[in-house]
């Protein structure tokens, strides 16, 4: 039960007719009871009048699925199976990340018949956003007291990664086909493989003639070459504790779904075979033996309850996981913070058992903000604050250089950089036929 | 879909709450009961209240009064006194006026009012106005006080509790009678005879109060003096007694209507309350993941340095960043050897090898001063080399920051 601002308005009217009729203090007594009376007679009737909240029947029609950043909208159907006429409010409860706004919808239900409720959802947050209830309040027809009820109507979303990398895609891909066909001897390497023959023109290296070919036909042919396909990429995800670190307001975990999306993406469509493993102690999220849009919304819907877990990233059983997964030659992409050689030797004490397997490319958030710092000396505070970034910087240095000496490659880049920058590695990998 | 209503029906949510209700209610029940079992001991009521069953208290002479046929008329003001009296026309009037709430005018006017007139414990302003010659006599110190006089009701009595207040009365004072006589005359009891009527005066309350009523010959003295006639006024002043003066108060001036308005608007207060204060529905709860900024560490690391005044270890992490990039300005590998750097940056920005050493080498900073003054020397050396490095003509604007992709290859 609840009344409204009328109510209170009533109420409030009353010192008209006590100071009209109450010249004495009795008789103005007298008055107020009455009138206290009246407001609440009136609101008793109005309460017992008003339709009941609890006799109706909820029913919702919702996506399964949202892409974080775009729009849902949220029907809830409310049919009164009730014998008055509901005349209410209807909040459908969201969680406050569900980004519904404003979640309160006035209906007028008459008996029988059903209303579509419309809420707009703009999650903030990726994860599953649910609601649990939806509360109806009631009012009475002469809108005094209103009687409310919450009614358990569960409802679930899964908001999805925003894969806003995807944007890097059409240029890649574009490049990617630039490899096929060309002839340059110089990109032929163990990933490369005989594509065809065709003829000379203006331009081509003279080392890709084939003189058989040459010698058979009237024309001067070349040989071309293709980037080997089927080859496999392994992407392993760090969701353990660094990864929960925000660079420019962007958790590393976030940013390494983006890069891993936009590296899935590219490399399945050039015909590579991508396995993805989000692991810190135990397996978060594995998307195996998927391929084309069948991949990428496997690897969403797995990355879109990974949050990043309070406990040390076991490296020790990386190997064995990744052994489980291919045990042919694959190109391993680690994305994981490399900040400090402390905080890196479980990472450098694995990395050479992958890299005497596999090609193994390590790739990590830098914050951009550091770079900054170091030239920013004019007061006491900032020297110091300049002398830690640039330690910060030298320690990222010398843990690159650790993980290069041990065979792997290394990408850093800012938040909006890094995605961009591992596909160009994996292509120019892909180019040089190193995968 | 299911229509289940997390919010329980009146009916339920009596059920659930039906053993606070009960226990409310018990506990409510045994507070009364408690309240009346103990206010029988307690004080409740005015001291020498007829209706006051307390100790201090003297329903018991009252009562015994009664059942004997007399009629007592308890009153609060000299005024309801008055009119009790003149309505029978003979009475007793007994006053107690332990606050001193009368004037000297009032108690004038109460001398005249009755017969017989019993006053319990005078103070000063009503010995001043009924018996002028009646002082205070202390505490009485008698192991015994035995009547002593011809006061009729004195002699019936004998004796009363010793201990109690005392009156003065100086020897050979016409028209008084001293009962009860201590020491230095001194009287628990004087009566005074008048044309207007009989004035006893009764030091001690004691005579009169219920947990002594039954001792010595106080109930005696006690029904003896009150009972005399068949109506007995039983007064004890009040507040109503105090004449009002000044200008009127703000209570007269405001109309009738302010207090009930002001009810009236506490109730709409209350109302707004229930109105803006009800909840519409449960809070949703959410986990929010808790926000981690990368650079903390940095940033701790940097305070830890100020804190510590490390301005050697600080100004070194900024040299060997420098050195860093000036070998990568001049074109030297990753590994050339710190004096390779500093010979190639003297010879590139032409400046004296010593000079370029202690800049990036030799150099301890002895103050905050120095320090900074050293790290702006390491940002000019930088900036030259990088100037004198890059071919003329070309590149960016000597003032914008070296490349600092140094992760890169």
């Amino acid at each position: 039960m609840t009344l409204t601002g009328r109510f209170v308005l009533l109420v409030a009217l009353g010192v008209v007719p006590i100071v009209l009729l109450g010249g004495t203090t009795a008789t103005a007594v007298a008055v107020l009871a009455a009138w206290l009376l009246l407001a609440l007679t009136l609101g008793s009737i109005d309460l017992a009048l008003a339709a009941s909240p609890r006799r109706l029947s909820m029913e919702r029609v919702l996506p399964a699925r949202v892409r974080l950043g775009e729009a849902v909208t949220s029907e809830l159907y409310v049919s009164n199976e009730g014998s008055r006429r509901l005349r209410g409010v209807v909040r459908d409860a969201w969680q406050p990340s569900a980004g519904a706004g404003n979640n309160r919808t006035a209906v007028l239900l008459p008996p029988g018949e059903r209303r579509l409720v419309e809420l707009t959802l703009i999650p903030t947050r990726r994860g599953e956003r649910t609601a649990s209830h939806v509360t109806v309040r009631s009012m009475g027809p002469l809108g005094l007291w209103a009687r409310q009820a919450t009614l358990t109507a569960p409802a679930r979303i899964r908001v999805l990664p925003p894969f806003h990398s995807r944007k890097h895609l059409p240029s890649r891909i574009s490049r990617l086909k630039e490899l096929d066909g060309r002839t340059s001897v110089l990109v032929r390497g163990q990933g490369t493989e005989f594509d065809s023959l065709r003829e000379y023109v203006r331009g081509d290296d003279v080392r890709s003639i084939d003189w058989r070919a040459t010698a058979r036909r009237n024309d001067v042919v070349v040989r071309t070459w293709r980037p080997e396909r089927d080859r496999r990429i392994v992407i392993v995800i760090d969701t353990g504790r660094t990864s929960a670190a925000r660079v420019a307001d962007e958790p590393r975990l976030d940013t390494a779904f983006e890069a891993a999306l936009l590296l899935a993406a590219l490399a399945s469509r050039a015909g590579d075979r991508v396995d993805f493993l989000a692991w810190d102690r135990r397996v978060r999220a594995r998307v195996q033996g998927a391929s084309g849009a069948e991949l990428l919304s496997r690897m969403v819907d797995g990355m879109a309850l990974i949050e990043p877990e309070l406990i040390e990233m076991d490296w020790t059983a990386l190997p064995g996981q990744i052994r489980a997964i291919t045990g042919q030659h694959a190109l391993v992409v680690l994305l994981t913070p490399m900040d400090a050689p402390g905080a890196s030797t479980g990472l450098l004490s694995v990395l050479g058992q992958l890299t005497a397997r596999h090609t193994v490319l390590v790739a990590s958030v830098t914050d951009p903000t550091v770079v900054g710092l170091t030239r920013k000396r004019s007061t006491r505070e900032d020297v110091y604050r300049a002398a830690s970034a640039e330690r910060t910087l030298l320690d990222q240095t010398r843990v690159a250089a650790a993980v290069r000496q041990l065979g792997a490659d290394v990408v850093t880049g800012a938040p909006d950089e890094l995605p961009p920058a591992l596909a160009d590695r994996y292509i120019a990998l892909k180019a040089a036929g190193r995968l | 879909m299911s229509r289940v209503s997390s919010t329980p029906t009146i009916r339920v949510a009596l059920r659930r709450s039906s053993f606070w209700v009960i226990a409310g209610v018990g506990a409510l029940l045994v507070a009364v009961i408690g309240f009346f079992v103990a206010g029988a001991g307690g004080s409740a009521g005015p001291r020498l209240g007829a209706e006051n069953p307390a100790p201090a208290g003297a329903m018991a002479v009252v009562e015994v009064l009664r059942q004997q046929g007399v009629t007592v008329v308890p009153v609060d003001t000299l005024d309801e006194a008055d009119a009790a009296i003149a309505k029978v026309g003979t009475a007793t009037l007994f006053v107690s006026d332990e606050s001193g709430y009368l004037s000297s005018e009032q108690l004038g006017r109460l001398g005249t009012l009755a017969s017989q007139t019993v006053i319990a414990d005078p103070d000063f302003l009503a010995l001043q106005a009924l018996a002028p010659e009646v002082g205070f006599g202390g505490v009485s110190t008698a192991d015994a006080l035995t009547a002593q006089c011809t006061v009729a009701a004195a002699e019936r009595a004998g004796t009363i509790s010793p201990g109690g207040k005392t009156l003065g009365l100086p020897a050979g004072t016409a028209g008084y009678t001293g009962c009860f006589p201590g020491d230095n005359n001194t009287y628990s009891v004087i009566e005074r005879v008048a044309d207007a009527g009989t004035i006893t005066l009764v030091a001690d309350t004691a005579v009169f109060a219920n947990d002594e009523i039954a001792t010595y010959g106080n109930a005696a003295l006690a029904l003896n003096l009150l009972g005399s006639t068949d109506t007995l006024v039983w007064y004890l002043p009040t507040l109503a007694d105090v004449p009002v003066t000044g200008p009127p108060s703000l209570g007269a001036l405001t109309p009738g209507w302010v207090t009930p308005v002001m009810l009236l608007l506490a109730a709409v207060s209350i109302a707004a309350m229930v109105w803006r204060g009800r909840r519409f529905g449960p809070l949703v709860a959410e986990n929010l993941p808790v926000v981690v900024r990368a650079n903390e560490t940095m940033e701790g690391r940097a305070r830890l340095y100020a804190r510590g005044n490390a301005r050697l270890r600080a100004i070194d992490a900024i040299r060997i960043g420098a050195v860093g990039r000036m070998a990568q300005a001049a074109g030297l590998p990753r590994s050339a050897p710190l004096d390779q750097v500093i010979r190639t940056v003297a010879s590139l920005t032409s400046r004296p090898p010593d000079q370029v050493h202690a800049v990036l080498v030799g150099e301890v900073p002895g103050s905050d001063a120095a320090m900074m003054a050293l790290s702006d020397a390491v940002d000019e050396l930088e900036r030259a080399t990088s100037l004198a490095a890059r071919p003329p003509g070309t590149g960016p604007s000597p003032t914008a920051p070296p490349s600092t992709g140094r992760m890169e290859p």
